[in-house]
């Protein structure tokens, strides 16, 4: 059977999905809830294309082809569609690609990992990062107005996370780090940085539980997303050209709950965009509860064993991951 | 999901388990099972006990998965006890405009119920809002437990509360009496769609009165409503020989008249008993349930006459003659003749050829060529093929399904069989929402009788056709309107829709062809087959044959169930049949369609219905509901309404309906309460037309459409509201009430107001207390010097409104 697309005519098979054609011909079609090879249902929407002959939408993901069909996938009608489902999904999608810390250091240190060094008693790597960062002896905190302090998510809970203190105990405490480790210039790390979904206001609600609940040495809160380095909601958006979501920012899932799957795996509801992949392809494990907007993905404690770690390779955000 | 029985005793949890064990085996345990398994515990338990659902997973292939993601969507599932009696607050479409929001606060204040909570401290009360009670001529309306009340008011929640603990109180000791208890006749009070509502609590109350002054024990039944609402309180009087006498308008006065009338006092219980206690016994066992409201009426006349004369009966033939479940006197008019017909005489494809000429079209809502869909089933040689009657009816505002499968349930079937027969299947489902259970019942009773006259099961009238029926429930999801999603929700899944195509008429239930045929499509089928296409054809327009069953509300004079030919004027309908726009009120719009459909103003009334003339004004036919819209009712509010209900009824599978309708009513909600700025009506309007086009299913589809109709027709009333005005006055956040100089100081008002925001001060101006006033409206009600106004907030001096 033959269909078009983007106005070439190809020759395709029956049962093949219009994002398996496109793709086949090199033709790039975003897709966030699509996983070759796993069951999925069309979800994000992120994948929409225009089938001509009938004048709708269709998401290429799950939509198989059927012969006299003609696909469009570049129109700026096309265009505008996906960086809504986009922006509709960054909108329900509170958090931080990047600890505010980081990405606002002078320096270009990243202040966030090295807080998760110091936090796990690895000081000679966070000396490291400082050194790479500053040309130690000369500490560059001294003089310095400490954005990071002031951008800090800690401070909006209770209190900022001592920034520059943790860096002056480090840097005196310890020998010259030995352990050769080369920081980002901030040039490199502006580039680094593709998209910067945001956190937005904590509720009092949960400003209480994270209080209670964090309790690493350095109080660091360690917002930045573990997930963000295969996260394809961040990929799609920069390539998007996606500054930030026009539309109110809420939720119906708690910001910042990390939650033990397994020794290994988390599972951060806040950036879950309901795709429903996990679910789909776990036995008894991942599910949907509630509908609507107050949907979620959750998982029964009981079930926790029936969660294999090719999941978190599956999911397209930074929600299920194998954690450090 | 926590456990929430953490303190029933060991005993009691022992005993249910024992109870739980049982309906696992009488309901079974596959997977398929999972929604009737739940419904059967939550009538048990009166919600989903934790200890029960453990015994599930257990027991049966249902896992914890499956069974959370299916009892946490549909909302008819409990997680928790709630009161020992539910109050349901209708917020459908008419309820809504005439006040429903504020009956709701009421029930919430008066019954001091704590916030977020929905149930009293002692357990007596809960408190809910249900999407549609479907008695729109008595909006609003509320349910507690079985009992409805009509035109309920914000500051009469204690008298209703209080006249419902009452009669609770007497059902009891009836109950406790019952097994002594001769009863001598029947008595039917009209409640439902018509006559509640003037004073039917007088009535009911002097009923109960007389007959116990009268010696006579006369069982009081309440029942449902077929469209004339104007005729109210109605009372049917059910003689020991089982023929009905009907008395419209009564009065409490007459009631004891009646009664001798009917049950003469010289002992009459001997004389009856064998004859009653017969007719009680059919009652119970129901087999042959006998409870129609609608019996020959000679008495029509004035409103009645106006109301039904331009009516034209296909879907209600018989309306006021036909017993529901008296099938021969649905044979006396004609019914199963077309299949008798057909089966005789015609093949398959000539009645699937007859189906297709006659151009009916799918009136469920999206208007599909049914002849079409029969063609598509009839040509694919499955071994196995289902028909489903969609009998899902969630629209608020509409009641037609209801009213059809309640009243002419044999008409359906036999629309179903002709289907079946055309098509090829062998096996039939009617998909009926547990809202519904007078429907459910009914429907059960007639498949019982087909089954008996051989009109379903093996080798129908004689013939090679076999064909089984069964009665699936809904568990509380608009979505399942829908008929992938239907589909789904019978497989025991969550009411998600699937991707179109392959088409449920190509692979549908459990992969098999399945035709999917709204219940009022079906109950045009005998017709077109019995009278011939070109009969069906013949009425109606160009692209939209036959006739269209609406429920006709709002601010309305003659609300109710009418049944008009494709073409009528919208004008027509609401001058002519619902005798004009109630009260001195203007009318504004009318709103067609519910939540998929569109406002048309006033000015395009002149519109015929028909499918396309209204998909071209953006609206839509929808399943059929009309709310009338005065100009006292705001439209920026209407938009709100119906996309709040459609948010709430979204499944959530896909971005641009689960979060992009969200996003929507979050301006809306800006816009209503004078937060918002110009450019946010660009902004609504933009993502309401991206929503349209990319949205997965036809809720998500056409949720934009009374936001865009309103736009596109009142833009002139967002754009006041973007400036803080509300020149209704019904969006709460930009008006406050005051008083005027008109204030005699009566103190009518004060005593009034529920919540103490005017101080009692005899002959002096009365002042409101804008911080505590929660415009209840019930001062304006009150005041009879017309002293007390609501004005725009953001003006000192503002116009009255």
């Amino acid at each position: 059977m033959k269909i078009r697309i983007n106005d070439k005519e190809t020759e395709v098979s029956e049962g093949e999905k219009v994002i398996e054609v496109a793709r086949r011909l090199g033709i790039g079609i975003p897709a966030l809830c699509y996983a070759p090879g796993f069951k999925h249902r069309a979800s994000c929407m992120v994948c929409v294309v225009k089938e001509l002959t009938g004048g709708r939408m269709i998401p290429a993901c799950s939509t198989p082809v059927a012969e006299g069909m003609d696909i469009q996938t570049e129109s700026e009608e096309v265009k505008q569609l996906r960086a809504m489902s986009l922006e509709l999904l960054l909108s329900d999608h509170r958090a931080d690609c990047e600890a505010p810390c980081s990405t606002v250091c002078p320096y270009g240190l990243d202040i966030e990992l090295m807080l998760g060094l110091y936090d796990t008693g690895r000081l000679e790597e966070a000396h490291a990062l400082i050194a790479a960062a500053f040309a130690l002896p000369v500490l560059g905190c001294e003089g310095c107005k400490v954005p990071c302090e002031k951008a800090c998510r800690r401070a909006s809970v209770d209190k900022a996370v001592p920034i520059r203190t943790v860096i002056g105990e480090l840097a005196k405490k310890h020998e010259p780090p030995r352990v050769e480790t080369k920081a980002k210039t901030k040039k490199e790390t502006e580039e680094a940085i593709l998209f910067q979904s945001r956190l937005g206001r904590f509720t009092e609600s949960e400003k209480e539980l994270l209080k209670d609940s964090v309790t690493t040495p350095s109080g660091c809160l360690h917002c930045a997303c573990e997930g963000r380095e295969g996260c394809k909601l961040r990929l799609y958006s920069a390539e998007a050209g996606i500054k930030r979501t026009r539309y109110e920012m809420s939720s119906a899932s708690p910001a910042m709950t990390k939650l033990r799957v397994t020794d290994t795996i988390r599972f951060e509801p806040a950036k879950c965009i309901k795709c429903g992949l996990c679910v789909y392809n776990s036995n008894d494990g991942f599910t949907f509860s509630d509908r609507g907007f107050g949907m979620q993905v959750v998982l029964p404690a009981e079930s926790a064993g029936n969660v294999g770690a090719s999941l978190c390779e599956i999911c397209p955000t930074g929600a299920l991951y194998i954690g450090k | 999901m926590g456990c929430n029985c953490s303190n029933i005793t060991a005993q009691e949890r022992e005993g249910m388990l024992v109870r739980t064990d049982a309906i696992i085996e009488s309901v079974g345990t596959s997977r398929e099972s999972v929604i009737p398994l739940l419904q059967a515990l939550q009538n048990e338990f009166g919600y989903l006990p934790h200890a029960a659902l453990e015994r599930v997973y257990e027991k049966t292939e249902i896992d914890r998965a499956q069974l959370i993601s299916v009892s946490t969507f549909y909302s008819q599932f409990k997680h928790a006890p709630s009161g020992k009696h539910i109050i349901r607050v209708c917020t459908g479409s008419a309820c809504h405009v005439k006040g429903a929001g504020n009956v709701y606060d009421a029930f919430i204040r008066e019954l001091r119920i704590g916030e977020g909570e929905m149930t009293t401290e002692d357990k007596l009360f809960s408190v809910e809002k249900i999407a549609c009670l479907g008695c729109c001529t008595l909006a609003p309306v509320v349910q507690i437990d079985e009992k409805i009340y009509g035109h309920v008011q914000p500051g009469k929640i204690g008298e209703v509360v209080e006249d419902f603990l009452s009669l609770a109180e007497e059902n009891e000791k009836e109950e406790k009496r019952g097994e002594r208890k001769q009863v001598a006749g029947e008595i039917r009070l009209g409640m439902g769609s018509c006559c509640i509502a003037s004073g039917c609590g007088d009535i009911y109350k002097e009923l109960v009165e007389a007959s116990r002054q009268l010696g006579i024990e006369i069982h009081i039944k309440q029942v449902g409503c077929v469209g004339v609402c104007a005729k109210v309180p109605l009372i049917d009087v059910v003689q020991p020989d089982g023929s009905v006498v009907r008395y419209p308008n009564v009065k409490a006065a007459e009631i004891k008249e009646i009664l001798h009338q009917h049950f003469k006092a010289a002992s009459p219980l001997k004389r009856l008993k064998n004859s009653v206690l017969e007719h009680l016994h059919m009652y119970h066992t129901d087999t042959t349930w006998d409870n129609v409201v609608w019996k020959p009426e000679n008495e029509r006349m004035g409103v009645i006459d106006s109301f039904l004369t331009d009516q034209r009966h296909i879907s209600t033939e018989g309306y006021g003659v036909i017993t529901p479940l008296n099938i021969n006197e649905y044979c006396a008019h004609g019914g199963f003749e077309a299949l008798r017909k057909t089966l005789a005489s015609a093949s398959r494809s000539e009645v699937v050829e007859s189906v297709l000429k006659s151009g009916i079209r799918g009136r469920g809502g999206g208007g599909f060529t049914t002849g079409r869909k029969w063609e598509i089933v009839a040509k694919s040689d499955s071994r196995v093929k289902y028909v489903i009657c969609n009998g899902d009816e969630g629209d608020p505002g509409a009641f037609m399904d209801r009213m059809l499968l309640e009243s002419y349930p044999f008409r359906v079937i036999e629309g179903m069989l002709l289907a079946a027969y055309a098509v090829g299947a062998s096996h039939g489902i009617f998909y009926i929402r547990a809202e519904y259970p007078l429907a459910v019942t009914r429907i059960r009773a007639a498949i019982e009788i087909c089954r008996e006259r051989k009109l379903t099961g093996d080798n129908i009238l004689g013939s090679e056709f076999s064909f089984d029926i069964e009665v699936y429930e809904g568990a509380g999801a608009f979505v399942c309107g829908e008929e992938t999603a239907l589909i789904a929700s019978i497989e025991g899944e969550r009411g998600f829709p699937r991707q179109r195509p392959p088409y449920p008429a190509e692979r549908g239930l459990n992969g098999f062809p399945t035709l999917v045929n709204n219940v009022e499509t079906l109950s045009q089928i005998p017709f077109i087959i019995k009278e011939g296409d070109e009969k069906f054809r013949a009425i109606g327009t160009k692209g939209s044959k036959g006739t269209k069953v609406f429920a006709l509300a709002g601010k309305i004079r003659h609300g109710g169930l009418i049944e008009v030919p494709m073409g009528m004027t919208l004008n027509h309908i609401v001058e002519k049949i619902g005798g004009g726009v109630e009260g001195d009120a203007r009318l504004k719009a009318v709103q067609v369609g519910g939540p998929s459909g569109g406002c048309i103003p006033a000015e395009l009334c002149d519109v015929p219905v028909d499918f396309d003339a209204f998909d071209r004004m953006g609206a839509m036919m929808g399943s059929g509901g009309l709310v009338v819209l005065s100009d006292k009712d705001c439209m920026v509010d209407v938009a709100r309404y119906f996309l709040e209900f459609s948010c709430e009824q979204s499944c959530g599978k896909c971005t641009f309906c689960r979060v992009g309708i969200k996003r929507m009513l979050g301006i809306l909600d800006k816009i209503t309460s004078g937060k918002a700025e110009s450019a946010d009506i660009d902004k609504l309007e933009q993502l309401a037309l991206n929503i349209k086009k990319a949205s997965l299913c036809g809720l998500g589809r056409t949720a934009p459409n009374p936001v865009l109709t309103t736009i596109k027709y009142f833009r002139k009333e967002y754009e006041e509201h973007v400036k803080g005005i509300c020149a209704t006055g019904v969006c709460k956040a930009m008006v406050k009430y005051v008083v005027d100089d008109n204030c005699t100081g009566c103190t009518k008002c004060a005593k009034a107001c529920p919540v103490d925001a005017i101080a009692y001060v005899p002959y002096e101006v009365h002042h409101i207390d804008t911080a505590k006033c929660v415009q209840c409206g019930l001062c304006i009600d009150e005041c009879t010097f017309d002293a007390i106004h609501k004005v725009p907030l953001n003006k000192a001096d503002g116009a009255i409104i």
